[in-house]
């Protein structure tokens, strides 16, 4: 019979700008609250495994092994502990390797930990180093980054189904919403449609970084970290901690080419849609049954793009819904309830946990007040390395 | 107050300034900033203001402040050449404040922006007024612009494609510190004004209103637990 | 003999691939052919021709991008994925002065000194 994993206990720094301290001590900061929160600090030296998401430490922050340093910055020597990367999607990318550790019957109790510090280096130094996951003599060398594909991305979409700027600017307001309740965010503030879209003057205070894509539609650049404790919820230790494990219903992930102009279709994310079938699958729901949703917005289109490819909108519909209001933290399927990258921020290697985080809050209740989601049985989140061509999807489920 | 010969010695020779022509900016946040040029009056607000951001030393506060500070202090006290001090306010409440010099009807040296409140673009928005008063208001051909910041300074330099006279040193300098400088002139401000710079004017009764009385911030993010 | 003509003066190419077995193009190089699983040697290069991806493409799509890596000092630069007539896509800057989803370019090559290290050659797309 397979093992079921759950997590049972949940850190996260304040994103935002943590540039003066050392990664390590950033990610044992979250690693720690995490284990107060298990009630299992104490026993750290208990857990059977450590497994790090972390992007780009070597450029970041000059440093190298930081799984290593993690351990011992914890205190919780002799604890095995490896890195995995996986680009921006490093977070979940720890955390299914983390439940393959578990599911595996080789660990019963594993910590997963996501993060980065991207602040130490210029913003054209992390614009850089972020665009060294692009392919390097096809596209690094060209001088495109990330954004750039953002934005080639966007023109397609919007040239084909008629989505507009402003439409972007609305998930931008329903973002910092959101986030402006999350004790966790980077930004902590709301923006309003008049100023970043409507008004005289929006053009200029929300000024293009990659047309059509606007500031308020390209995530910040942001420190910290997240950490959850996996446990296998049939072992007799389930009993040990403080709080009921939310389950993990399934977790999958899929690659695409790693140029982007070689994408079958360049309008179709393929390795979303079939993480997000596998996840499905193995969690035996679809998406009609996820009540909310952590979409990775790294640019707004991808909230919006990512949100059909998974199969809670039609293709070129998703945002008519969001002119309707039907992703708002109060209409149908709350999207992005933490604030999404947009508002939270995008410390790469933290993201994906720092998602998982968020569904179990949602699912334990434990979100702020203005941001909870009414009874929520399943929430989903879609971590997206590369531009696209390295996916991670999490299901998550209250029983 | 009685100028007596002295006094009149050293006091430099005004050039009359066309006032800048107040405007209002929604930023992101939904707040309306109010940018207008100073009042000689207001100098003990804007003093006020400035001052316990002289004792911050990250982003180079503590420079800024410090020169802006007596920049200030020197234009009330008349012994400072035909500078203009612009300050952006939202409910009164001084959000940045920048200030410049009008060498000739030719040429502007561009002092500083100091940014009080963060997150919301306020020292770029500022610059750009200025840079606006320079040009656009005082027809000056080109503005000498330095930085304490690096990396302020090189958004400016990349985003404006300032030409770099930094060669000509030391016949072509800045007053700020008397280095070598880099130029905005007529034609690079042309190419990127309507990208950056923006403002409603005439400004709404309500609005003008509220900026009428310039008030000190209570609260600086970049002094945790700041008290007046 | 010496081939001396590799110190002259040679305009810099960029190539795409072909696997001899099959007669799919690739562009960038794969290291095992996705039709026949041919594999390809970098260092023989046996099994498979390289050509000059160049000449004439379709815009498939744009963008003006501000904020630039290190390196650069442009206040902006435009980008772009083309499709070859042979089929290939590829992505580059483009040198055009109203860039719009369609229109026909031409694919030239430039060498580059804006990357970190050794020059590198860059599509440029122009009208």
């Amino acid at each position: 019979m397979a093992i079921t994993v759950g997590i049972v206990g949940i850190g996260h720094t304040r994103f935002g700008n943590s540039s003066e301290y050392d990664l390590a001590d950033v990610m044992a900061y979250a690693a720690t609250d995490a284990l107060e929160d298990a009630g299992f600090l104490e026993r750290r030296r208990e857990i059977d495994q450590v497994i790090v998401g972390n992007m780009a430490s070597g450029m970041f922050c000059h440093q190298s092994a930081v799984a290593s340093s993690l351990v011992s910055r914890m205190d919780m020597e002799p604890v095995p502990a490896e890195l995995v990367e996986n680009g921006p999607a490093s977070g979940a990318s720890a955390i299914k390797i983390g439940y393959m550790a578990v599911a595996s019957g080789m660990a019963d109790v594993v910590l997963v930990v996501g993060g980065e510090i991207m602040r130490k280096v210029s913003g054209w130094n992390a614009t850089d180093i972020v665009a060294t996951m692009l392919h390097t003599e096809a596209e690094y060398n060209m001088g495109l980054t990330l954004p750039a594909f953002g934005g080639m991305f966007t023109r397609l979409y919007m040239e084909k189904y008629g989505l507009t700027e402003r439409d972007l600017a609305l998930v931008a307001v329903k973002n910092h919403k959101n986030g402006a309740k999350n004790k966790y965010a980077h930004i902590q503030a709301p923006c309003t449609i008049e100023a970043i879209s409507d008004g005289p003057e929006a053009a200029v205070v929300n000024n293009y970084i990659a047309e059509p894509l606007r500031m308020y539609s390209t995530c910040p650049v942001s420190d910290g970290a997240a950490a959850v404790l996996l446990v296998n919820m049939d072992s007799p230790k389930v009993k040990d901690f403080r709080k009921k494990p939310v389950r993990i219903a399934g977790v999958a992930s899929a690659t695409d080419t790693h140029c982007v102009h070689n994408r079958k279709d360049p309008l179709r994310l393929d390795a979303v849609r079939l993480a997000a079938e596998k996840a499905y699958k193995m969690a035996g729901v679809g998406p009609k049954d996820i009540s909310f949703a952590e979409l990775h917005d790294a640019f707004t289109i991808l909230e919006l793009a990512i949100s059909e490819e998974v199969g809670f909108f039609e293709r070129g519909t998703s945002f008519l819904a969001v002119r309707k209001g039907e992703t708002e933290i109060d209409g149908r399927l709350p999207i992005n309830t933490s604030g999404g990258l947009k508002s939270k921020g995008h410390p790469v290697g933290a993201t994906g946990v720092s998602q998982a985080v968020e569904l179990v809050r949602q699912l334990r209740g434990e979100a702020e007040e203005g941001r909870q989601v009414k009874n929520p049985r399943y929430g989903m989140s879609v971590n997206f390395g590369g531009f696209g061509n390295n996916v991670v999807a999490l299901i998550c489920a209250k029983d | 107050m009685a100028i007596d010969e002295l006094e009149k010695k050293l006091r430099p020779p005004e050039i009359p300034l066309k006032p800048y022509p107040s405007k209002v900016i929604t930023l992101a946040s939904g707040e309306k900033m109010v940018v207008r040029e100073a009042r000689r009056e207001e100098t003990g607000i804007l003093l006020g203001t400035i001052y316990p951001l002289i004792g911050v030393s990250a982003d180079y506060y503590d420079i800024v402040a410090a020169r802006m500070y007596s920049e200030v202090l020197a234009w009330y006290r008349y012994r400072v050449a035909n500078e203009f001090v612009l300050v952006g306010s939202i409910d009164g409440v001084i959000a940045g404040i920048v200030n410049s010099r009008h060498v000739t009807n030719k040429l502007g040296m561009s002092l500083h922006t100091l940014a009080i409140k963060r997150g919301l673009r306020v020292g770029a928005q500022l610059f750009a007024a200025k840079m606006e008063h320079h040009i656009d208001v005082l027809g000056e051909e080109e503005v000498y612009i330095v930085a304490e910041s690096p990396i302020g300074f090189k958004r400016w330099m990349i985003e404006l494609q300032l030409e770099d006279r930094s060669s000509q040193f030391p016949d072509v300098r800045s007053e700020l510190g008397g280095v070598p400088t880099f130029v905005l002139t007529r034609k690079l401000w042309d190419a990127v004004r309507d990208v950056k710079c923006t403002g409603t004017r005439p400004v709404p009764e309500e609005d003008l209103k509220s900026a009428n009385k310039l008030i000190m911030p209570s609260e600086y993010v970049q002094i945790p637990g700041f008290k007046r | 003999m010496i081939d001396f003509s590799m110190y002259g003066a040679k305009a810099p190419t960029i190539k795409a691939y072909k696997c001899l077995t099959c007669g799919t193009v690739y562009y960038p190089a794969p290291m095992v052919c996705g039709k026949c699983s041919a594999r390809r040697d970098p260092v023989t290069g046996k099994g498979w021709e390289t050509f000059d991806l160049e000449g004439s493409c379709v815009l498939l799509t744009w963008t003006r991008v501000w904020n630039l890596p290190e390196g650069y000092t442009e206040k902006y630069l435009l980008f772009g994925i083309v499709q070859f007539e042979n089929g290939l896509r590829a992505s580059g800057q483009l040198e055009v002065e109203e860039p719009k989803t369609g229109m026909k370019l031409n694919a030239t090559v430039k060498e580059s000194d804006e990357r970190p290290g050794n020059p590198v050659n860059v599509f440029v797309f122009k009208e």
